[in-house]
């Protein structure tokens, strides 16, 4: 260990065993960016992750899938099949060196090959085991199967997100496996539970990690609504479903884009007096300027049955509609109003803040393709143990000899007797 | 509350409101730190006051639903942090704890007089975690969010809709959870490296940024390929671009907006799902004969599906296609999960607290179940400053001389 290792991630020294899927990458890169060895066990046929699109230049492989790419950063790859007794050997050898197992198979699965956690940590204690899945270990919908389109139904986020004004539109899922990656968050931070718990006595343990429930906890509005008043929100187009109906927030612009204002309208005097001020500039705020308009957000934030909350609705309806969504979104938010334009996440490449200022973006070195290529950043500035890109998503099984031979002392001899045979 | 759980030697300033910071508390309080919320009535939590959110329309800052549901298990302290004794009694109270959080706009912190910097000379292994929405650097650090706004400019907004329509977006602040779930993970991470080598550090989250890596596939298809997300097509309503399979949707069920999503894969669960539907004559049409068929004719697919699922009962069509081990289940509203899922109700997913103003009630529960150092709901939400005193003398060790000439100072 060098002095560097410190200036690594805060993960740095930790083993990961990563038997995980679609379900679960995204946890394994989330303690991999943060420095922790994660070390990917694949079928010898390669996750069904490689096979999901888009490829690279649009030529399906294996090791060009930019799906797997982007989960599989910062993690090493080996080959490994549980379903033969060498196999299993070789994951028992790993895992006794480990101090985290990932994974998301079928519950039942790895105590059914005698690799589950009891097996593992009675030759590792301190080992912290956890297991992500749809519907967690216990209870009537253990074994069901799902997708990512399925949890975020069953766990609700799809029942507060869809249309009002579109006849018979059903209720939407947000795209980009959110509930698979919800999942993955809640898995995240139950690891790190359990890893500062063994910081402080040795001690590992197992975490049942369950992304219904993850979901079914990440629908703010939907749940309280529920409980304390006994009603189910309604879903209504780019805002937030609610018990009751409320006014627009997405507005559309001069050249065709979309921003959000949440609640349509300035909360408090100070947005209000500014947005007169810049509307009045461009002769846009019509009858606003009028002395009754001017005081009425110094008390109290309009109610959304208000009729001059309304007013004010449709009137700001016409001004950002006679402008380009750029300058609505930077003139708002002079005006200390949270506007937003409704990007597609290409377009986040060209905001200078991000981009430039806070260099979000990160360069991963590819040498198949000659250039490196620009992936998304970090979720967090460390200050003393940054979030880094390790490494590229590993090919499969590229790492197959550096750990089997190189960290276990297997022969070459022994590793191609293992290949034919189907074991890795 | 002899609960001891494994964070239950942190203490935490958390000067946060709204979702995302009380997010990322709760989960450490679930797990036995002790968080304890600095609040003002001057600025106070607008979710106390149920806004914008489901809660009382009583006046009484005690009385949020939502706001109980989010502070459970964490204390309150009333104290004005820009009066000068406030401040002082903020320093000691850092000088004493191991987290700082707050998730205001970039400048406010240091406006206070409260940096990274200055927490640091206070104890030098603070942590201290910053959540905005832009982050603490930048030419729009300034810039204001809420939950819609991030997820607006990360494109998250964007990636949930019908094609050839306005967004729907996310109906809900999906990133202020999500960006509590980034400031829960940053802490303990920070936390097991101060384990490790005595130091604190400064974390700066930005809730836009959170959102961008949300997106990843679709900024390396850019990247790459240079093929934008934003094209015809995009996005995809329920429909599964990558992998692309059919049928893969949403389908209305009997009843008031009810709904089944299904997602078939396999030619397996295909012949599961056709014999559900008591193989019709056009399951074994041409046009839908391999998987590949199916995706070229979705729209028809979808059709012929949503037809039959018209006349079914979403829970029980959820059990009977599970049986069969087709991905199916329906699209449940809270009170679906709250009062009739029977998965939730096994793992006891809603436990109940009594809180002294608003009765007992249930609260969402913890999804990671760990086997030796396990969660726990342990008491309702705080009334505004009901922990002031027990802070004040237990915490800081003020005399009663010392409390009184505060609270004749105003500042609590």
């Amino acid at each position: 260990m060098t002095s560097d290792t410190a200036n690594l991630g805060p993960l740095v020294g930790l083993r990961v065993l990563e038997l995980a899927d679609e379900k679960g990458h995204y946890c394994g890169k989330l303690l991999a960016d943060m420095g922790a060895d994660v070390i990917k066990i694949e079928p010898p046929a390669g996750d069904a992750a490689r096979r999901v699109g888009p490829f690279v230049h649009d030529a399906p492989h294996p090791d060009r899938s930019l799906f797997f790419w982007h989960y599989n950063t910062s993690k090493r790859g080996v080959t490994l099949n549980l379903e033969t007794p060498e196999g299993r050997d070789l994951f028992r050898r790993l895992a006794r060196g480990a101090d985290m197992v990932l994974e998301t198979l079928a519950p039942g699965y790895l105590p059914g090959l005698r690799l589950g956690y009891r097996e593992l940590s009675a030759e590792n204690p301190g080992l912290i085991m956890t297991s992500l899945t749809p519907f967690g270990q216990t209870g009537p919908y253990r074994d069901f199967v799902t997708s990512d389109l399925v949890s975020l139904a069953m766990g609700g986020p799809m029942a507060s997100c869809g249309y009002d004004d579109i006849a018979g539109a059903p209720p939407i899922r947000g795209e980009g496996h959110q509930a698979y990656q919800t999942g993955s968050h809640y898995a995240f931070v139950g690891a790190l539970v359990a890893l500062y718990w063994r910081d402080l006595t040795g001690q590992g343990q197992y975490i049942d990690a369950s992304i219904h429930e993850a979901c079914s906890c990440t629908t703010e509005g939907a749940f309280p609504s529920w409980v304390y008043s006994g009603r189910v929100v309604i879903r209504q187009t780019g805002r937030h479903a609610s018990m009751d109906p409320s006014q627009p927030w997405q507005f559309l612009c001069k050249d065709g884009r979309y921003v959000n204002l949440i609640g349509g309208v300035p909360r408090d005097q100070r947005q209000w007096q500014a947005l007169l001020r810049w509307m009045d500039s461009k002769g846009m705020a019509e009858d606003l300027m009028d002395e009754k308009y001017q005081e009425v957000f110094r008390r109290r934030t309009l109610g959304r049955q208000d009729p001059l909350s309304h007013h004010v609705n449709e009137v700001l309806t016409r001004f950002f509609g006679n402008l380009p969504a750029e300058e609505v979104y930077h003139g708002a938010q002079a005006c200390f109003m949270p506007m937003g334009i409704v990007r597609s996440p290409e377009e986040t490449l060209d905001d200078p803040h991000f981009a430039e200022d806070r260099a979000f973006f990160s360069q991963l070195e590819h040498e198949e393709l000659g250039r490196a290529v620009t992936y998304p950043g970090r979720p967090y500035i460390f200050q003393k143990t940054p979030w880094q890109l390790r490494r590229r998503a590993p090919r499969l099984g590229e790492h197959n000899e550096e750990v089997y031979c190189g960290e276990l002392g297997l022969s070459k001899e022994r590793l191609t007797l293992l290949a034919e045979c189907g074991v890795i | 509350m002899d609960y001891r759980g494994p964070l239950s030697g942190i203490r935490v300033v958390d000067f946060s409101w709204i979702v995302a910071g009380p997010q990322a508390t709760r989960i450490l309080a679930d797990f036995g730190a002790q968080v304890i919320r600095v609040e003002y009535e001057g600025r106070i939590d607008s979710i106390r006051m149920g806004n914008p959110s489901p809660g009382s329309a009583s006046g009484s800052p005690n009385a949020s639903g939502m706001f109980n549901n989010l502070n459970r298990n964490k204390l309150s302290i009333t104290l004005n942090a820009v009066h000068p004794m406030g401040l002082e009694l903020v320093k000691r109270l850092i000088s004493v704890s191991d987290v700082v959080i707050e998730n205001f706009r970039a400048h406010v912190m240091e406006s206070w007089g409260l940096g990274y910097e200055e927490m640091a000379k206070i104890r030098p292994d603070i942590i201290y975690v910053a959540m905005s929405g832009f982050g603490h650097t930048g030419r729009h650090k300034m810039y204001s969010t809420w939950g819609p706004t991030a997820q607006a400019l990360s494109g998250l907004t964007y990636m949930s809709g019908l094609p050839g329509v306005p967004s729907a977006g996310w109906g809900y602040s999906y990133m202020d959870h999500t960006a509590g779930y980034y400031g829960a993970a940053a802490i303990l991470m920070a936390l097991h490296h101060r384990e490790r080598t005595g130091e604190g550090q400064f974390i700066d989250i930005s809730q836009v940024e959170c959102g961008m890596v949300l997106t990843g596939p679709a900024i390396l298809d850019y990247s790459v390929n240079g093929r934008p997300y934003r094209r015809p097509g995009n996005p995809p309503g329920n429909h599964s671009t990558h992998p692309a399979t059919a049928p893969h949707s949403t389908y209305r069920c009997a009843g008031e907006d009810r709904w089944i999503a299904i997602s078939v894969f396999t030619d397996t669960q295909w012949a599961a799902l056709c014999q559900a539907m008591g193989n019709p004559a056009w399951c074994r049409e041409e046009r839908f004969a391999s998987r590949t068929a199916r995706v070229e004719h979705q729209a028809e697919l979808d059709h012929l599906v949503g037809e039959w699922t018209a006349h079914q009962d979403a829970r029980e069509l959820t059990h009977r296609l599970q049986a069969l081990e087709v991905p199916a289940g329906l699209v449940q509203n809270a009170r679906d999960r709250v009062e009739d899922d029977p998965q939730l109700r096994y793992r006891q997913f809603y436990p109940e607290l009594d809180h002294p103003e608003l009765g007992p009630h249930k609260f969402e529960g913890l999804p990671v179940h760990l086997s030796e150092t396990p969660g726990s709901l342990r008491q309702a939400a705080p009334l505004l400053g009901q922990d002031t005193d027990v802070v004040l003398r237990e915490i800081l060790g003020l005399s009663d001389a010392e409390v009184a000439e505060l609270a004749e100072a105003a500042v609590f």
